[in-house]
């Protein structure tokens, strides 16, 4: 073909690429898949006419109605909630007293008659291993029974109606379905629904189910809050109503948490996320029996053993940290002791104290932790008896909890705010490699574990203006 | 103990707050206050798109028109106009203002970032439909010729951006507009809306509430002198004549046929049955292969199996499976129900 021939071809080419409109690409494809489509359809032989979805039917009618779809799920999320926070306790009580009270004494006594210098003794035994005992005592239980009960609502087939109850209700703040149930997971342990929000495939939406997944309250932060709630706002009435509205106290916070992800999803959705790609897909598939010993093997496995082992891994450094604040001296005063008068200020500003945030610092890596980091950290600052320097520890009852933490200059106003920074601070850094693992991206991280802490100390610190108004 | 008025630090993120919300708002018209060779360029590229638009409607226009247009003081537009007549992109003769040849191919340039952006918002991003001018609107002054380029080809080289304006190729060509306006069609005329006019912006808005879309088949009910009311996917549309004749639209052709019974997949009720007829042109990127992944193809058939609690999401039944999909996807997905089968195969 001469040189002009193709010149010609090729612009009558580009003239009728005019014509032949916009999207014939699309039909052009969309006409393969119809064809495959007929002829699957013409070739596929079916046993039968299927019909075996009546029960399913039946079950989906009242599972997904106006009348009982929402008090059916309510109540089940409930029943798991129930569970894992009463059921973990006397798990958790075993397991502290075996690695805390039992093990423990046995280790110092061993590391005392190998002439273990005082200094690694303390920084392995008292920080290193304390650490990674608290961790575990605390976390384990309430991931082992909290995972395999979601696993197994989720092999019946309940979780994606959930999604699909409640997805009008996340639409609004430009928000998919399935965080409902990213966002219930959360309530177990974050690292674990920041796995989670891969069930969302829509970017923007997983981004904002990422995002703020931090405020699902975790169970390593629900004693703390018990606690708080027991020690300053149980004790605002009689002693017969004060368990009543300490876990009133709870509930308002873990509620307050979802209303933080409803309203932080829809700042998302409208400013920084508006431009990323927006899905939606509900896949609603049949019910079937769920497979016990595989759901126990996979949710034990899968999630809780790699999220502890992930949270044991930052928890060690932690303890080590701890301790060696508390024991290295400048002049007369421990590096703890210099860092909570530096910081009390600043801390007094936002109605909380220099304890509480040193204690939120070096507890970074396990929410587990901050109890009993304060509880050490205020009697190593009031130069108190407790365990020793740099030792965590947790006292017998909650009136010598409470005792201490007045003696710390503890008010009602401390504890309100120490439970709304509890609910409001960064994620735990299990859960901050966890986002940057999903996402891949340093941006999201940073914003992801930045973001709460902002939002923490303006609450607090509105709290506390409030307050200041009114006494 | 640090010392600071609280008072104060309340009053500080207040005044930001409000400085940044300003400046958000007027961020367009700020522009000029800017020193000028940061802006000479966009306002150059701005007066050379506002003339070659004026041209193509055979209209002319003075600095008065231009300055009101641009939004900016009308000496900053004879300071640029000036350096633009010694770089040869216009002529000046009276106080009438014509493109050159280079003026109108560096037009064109412009108009094909433009519409090119466009595209890729539509297809890439998920930006909303309302934004996606002015996004444009900021870009095109930013995106070199390589980059151009290189989104032309990512993009499959288009030729059409999403409002269905042509976009000039890189040599500058591009077919006029062979639309006419849906206003003065006679009543029973059946037409494809090829073109809707993203400007003004609050016209615009009404068109799209209206989920109007390119490639829509519209039948004309009563065109009056005021009104117009026509039947689009099922549904009967009142549009006023001002917001109407901002709808472009052709005949069909003779391969094309207008579809009757054509309607969205919203409009279903719980237990019916109906054939998938296709998908949207307006449903685009992701969201179309989603859909098309999910198996909404042509011919398929589905029926609405429940509605759920809020009526939105609801399930649809198709090759056994049970899909969940929200009232603005469902808008997008059009449908026959039995009674209109042709085929007869249900």
């Amino acid at each position: 073909m001469k040189e002009e021939d193709t010149q010609d071809l090729l612009d009558l080419a580009s003239e009728l690429r005019w014509e032949v409109g916009e999207n014939f690409h699309d039909t052009l494809v969309e006409g393969i898949y119809t064809d495959a489509a007929q002829i699957a359809q013409k070739t596929e032989i079916k046993q039968g006419e299927p019909n075996p979805y009546s029960f399913e039917r039946k079950l989906d009618q009242v599972l997904t109605s106006k009348k009982y779809g929402f008090p059916i799920m309510i109540l089940i999320l409930s029943i798991i909630l129930w569970l894992t926070i009463q059921g973990a306790n006397y798990p958790s009580a075993l397991l502290a007293s075996f690695f805390l009270e039992f093990l423990h004494p046995i280790l110092k006594t061993g590391a005392s008659q190998v002439d273990l210098p005082w200094w690694l003794d303390g920084f392995l035994i008292d920080g290193v291993y304390l650490a990674l005992g608290w961790v575990i005592s605390v976390m384990l239980p309430p991931m082992a029974i909290f995972f395999p009960m979601f696993t197994l609502l989720e092999d019946f087939g309940y979780l994606p109606r959930v999604a699909f109850n409640l997805d009008s209700l996340f639409k609004k703040s430009g928000a998919h379905g399935k965080q409902a149930l990213t966002m219930s997971m959360g309530w177990g342990c974050n690292a674990a629904g920041v796995v989670a929000t891969r069930i969302i495939d829509s970017p923007r939406e997983r981004l904002i189910a990422i995002i703020t997944n931090n405020f699902s309250l975790c169970n390593g932060r629900w004693p703390t809050q018990i606690l708080i709630a027991t020690i300053f706002i149980g004790a605002l009435v009689p002693d017969g109503f004060s368990s009543i509205l300490a876990s009133i106290a709870v509930i308002g916070v873990a509620l307050l948490g979802v209303g933080f992800t409803f309203f932080s999803s829809w700042m998302l959705s409208k400013t920084l996320l508006k431009g990323e790609v927006s899905t939606f897909a509900l896949e609603l598939p049949p019910y079937r029996p769920p497979n016990l010993w595989t759901t126990l093997y996979t949710s034990l496995i899968d999630r809780t053993l790699i999220v502890l082992w992930r949270a044991m891994v930052f928890a060690a450094p932690a303890g080590a940290v701890i301790w060696l604040i508390s024991n290295i001296y400048v002049g007369d005063l421990s590096l703890a002791n210099i860092t909570i008068d530096w910081m009390d200020g600043f801390g007094l500003f936002f109605g909380l104290n220099g304890v509480i945030l040193l204690a939120y610092v070096v507890a970074i890596p396990a929410n587990e932790i901050v109890i009993p980091t304060i509880l050490m950290l205020t009697v190593a600052h009031l130069n108190l008896m407790g365990a020793g320097d740099g030792v965590m520890f947790e006292l017998e009852s909650t009136t010598e909890t409470a005792a201490l933490l007045h003696a710390g200059g503890w008010t009602l106003l401390t504890g309100i705010n120490l439970m709304l920074f509890s609910l409001l601070h960064n994620p735990c850094s299990t859960t901050i490699y966890t986002i940057y693992q999903e996402t891949k991206s340093w941006k999201w991280t940073v914003f992801a574990s930045i973001m709460p802490v902002i939002l923490g100390f303006l609450v607090t610190f509105l709290v506390t203006q409030i307050w200041q108004v009114f006494h | 103990m640090i010392l600071l008025n609280q008072g104060y630090v309340l009053l500080f993120f207040a005044t930001l707050l409000v400085v940044f919300f300003i400046l958000k708002k007027y961020q367009y018209s700020l522009r000029s206050l800017l020193p000028f060779k940061y802006i000479e360029k966009s306002i150059t590229e701005d007066l050379l798109k506002q003339l070659y638009h004026v041209t193509s409607s055979q209209k002319t226009t003075d600095f008065k028109m231009l300055s009101g247009a641009l939004k900016i003081p009308e000496r900053k537009i004879l300071k640029v106009v000036e350096s633009m007549t010694q770089k040869g992109l216009i002529l000046i003769s009276d106080s009438h203002v014509t493109l050159t040849e280079t003026g109108k191919n560096y037009a064109l340039s412009i108009i094909r970032i433009h519409r090119l952006w466009e595209k890729y918002l539509s297809e890439k991003t998920g930006f909303d439909k309302s934004l996606w001018h002015d996004l444009a609107e900021t870009k095109e002054h930013q995106l070199s010729e390589e980059e151009t380029e290189a989104l032309y080809e990512e993009l499959g080289r288009p030729r059409f951006d999403p409002h269905g304006d042509p976009i000039p190729t890189a040599l500058g060509e591009m077919i006029s507009e062979t639309g006419t306006s849906i206003v003065g069609i006679p009543k029973g005329t059946v037409a494809k809306i090829i073109h809707i006019e993203d400007e003004p912006k609050s016209i615009y808005r009404q068109i799209i509430k209206e989920k109007l879309h390119i490639g829509a088949h519209v039948k004309i009910l009563t065109s009056e002198n005021h009104h117009v009311i026509f039947e689009s996917e099922g549904h009967s549309i009142q549009l006023s004549t001002v917001v109407a004749s901002n709808i472009q639209v052709v005949l069909l052709n003779s391969q094309e046929v207008y579809e009757e019974g054509k309607v969205r997949l919203s409009s279903l009720i719980e237990g019916e049955h109906a054939t998938i007829l296709g998908i949207s042109t307006e449903c685009r990127g992701a969201n179309r292969r989603r859909l098309l992944d999910l198996g909404f193809i042509k011919g398929t058939l589905l029926t609405l199996e429940y509605m759920g609690p809020n009526q939105n999401p609801r399930a649809y039944r198709l090759r056994n499976t049970l899909i969940a999909l929200r009232n603005d996807q469902a808008d997008f997905i059009l449908i026959e129900k039995p009674q209109y089968d042709r085929t007869g195969s249900l």
